[in-house]
C-alpha cells in the first residue's frame, strides 16, 4: 500500500470518530481492549518516562460504583480504561508536580485509543469530569497510583443529535491556524 | 412515630441510592473548584435527573408521570451545552416554572384532602 493510501486511511479514521456516550450492551472483547492500550503504549512519551499505568475494567457493579463519583460520566460503557499516573515512576523520573508534558502525556495516550478503537469500529468518550479521590477509592487504587482521565469503551448506539437555530458551525483547521504570524490563516 | 403510609411520607429512595446521590453531589462539588462556572448549571440538572431515575425506580403514584416526562426533557437538553449553549441556558430558566405547578398541584391535592378529612 502506497504511503498516500496510508494517510488516507488514517486521516479517514481520525476524521469519521465522534465522542460515543451511549453504548449497546454488547461487550468488548479484550483482545479488542488489550489492543487500545498496546496503541496507548505506544504513543509519545515525554523523556520516554513512561509514567502512566492503565486499569481496565469491565465490571457493571465497579462501572456504577465509579459513576456515582463521575459527574462527566453520562452512562456506563461496557469497559472504562483509566491512564493512571504512578507516582512512583514519577519520582524516579524526578517528574515535578503541574509538569505540562504530564498532561501532555496523558492526552496523546488517550487519543491513540480513541483513533484505534474507531479503527476497530469501537466507540470512546474521554472524562475528566471525577473525584480522582473517590474514582481511587472505588478501583481500590494504592496511593502510587491516581486516575488522570477514564475512557468509556463500547459498541457505539447511534443517537441523532437535535442541533437548536444557534448551534455553533464547525471549525476549520484553517481557521485554527496561523502560518508564520498570528492572525495570518494562509501559507503565502 | 410518622405514619408511613401517607402520601408525604412514602419512600423515594433508598439508603444506597441516597448515598449514590450524595457521592456525586459532594465528587460534582470537587471538580466544579476547576471547571467553568456554567458547567455548575449541568452538574446540578444531571443530579436533578439522577434523583428522578431513583425515585421513579419506587413508581410514585402521585409524580411518576411528571417526573418521567421532566427526565427525559432533562436529559436531552442537558447536552445542549455542549453545541447550543444559549437554548440550554433558555431550558435551565424555563425548567423552574414546571416543577412549580407540579409542585403546587401537590399542594393543593393534599389541601383539599386535609380539609376534606377535617368536615
Amino acid at each position: 500500500m502506497s504511503q498516500a493510501s496510508v494517510a488516507d486511511i488514517v486521516f479517514e479514521v481520525i476524521k469519521s470518530r465522534r465522542v460515543s456516550r451511549v453504548f449497546t450492551g454488547e461487550p468488548v472483547a479484550d483482545e479488542s481492549l488489550a489492543k487500545l492500550v498496546n496503541a496507548a503504549r505506544w504513543a509519545s512519551s515525554a523523556g520516554n518516562r513512561h509514567v502512566h499505568k492503565f486499569f481496565i475494567t469491565r465490571d457493571p457493579r465497579k462501572i456504577a460504583l465509579v459513576r456515582s463519583f463521575s459527574p462527566g460520566l453520562l452512562s456506563e460503557p461496557p469497559a472504562l480504561i483509566f491512564v493512571l499516573t504512578d507516582h512512583e515512576v514519577a519520582a524516579r523520573e524526578r517528574l515535578q508536580d503541574g509538569d505540562d508534558a504530564n498532561v501532555v502525556d496523558v492526552g496523546t495516550a488517550a487519543q491513540n485509543m480513541m483513533t484505534m478503537a474507531q479503527a476497530l469500529g469501537l466507540g470512546t468518550c474521554p472524562v475528566t469530569s471525577f473525584s480522582k479521590s473517590g474514582v481511587g477509592a472505588v478501583l481500590g487504587l494504592p496511593p502510587s497510583l491516581t486516575p488522570e482521565l477514564m475512557l468509556m469503551v463500547g459498541h457505539p448506539r447511534p443517537v441523532e443529535r437535535v442541533l437548536g437555530a444557534n448551534a455553533p458551525r464547525p471549525v476549520t483547521a484553517k481557521e485554527l491556524t496561523y502560518w508564520e504570524e498570528a492572525g495570518k490563516h494562509e501559507p503565502a | 412515630m410518622p405514619d408511613a403510609t401517607a402520601p408525604e411520607r412514602s419512600a423515594v429512595l433508598t439508603e444506597e441510592q441516597a448515598l449514590q446521590l450524595i457521592a456525586f453531589l459532594t465528587s460534582a462539588a470537587e471538580i466544579s473548584i476547576h471547571e467553568p462556572t456554567y458547567y455548575g448549571t449541568f452538574r446540578l440538572t444531571d443530579a436533578a435527573s439522577r434523583l428522578i431515575g431513583f425515585m421513579l425506580e419506587h413508581d410514585p403514584p402521585r409524580t411518576g408521570a411528571f417526573l418521567r416526562k421532566l427526565k427525559t426533557e432533562l436529559d436531552t437538553k442537558k447536552v445542549w451545552m455542549m453545541w447550543d449553549r444559549e437554548a440550554y441556558f433558555d431550558f435551565l430558566r424555563a425548567t423552574p416554572a414546571q416543577v412549580a405547578v407540579e409542585v403546587k398541584r401537590l399542594a393543593d391535592e393534599d389541601r383539599a384532602s386535609r380539609s376534606g378529612a377535617e368536615s
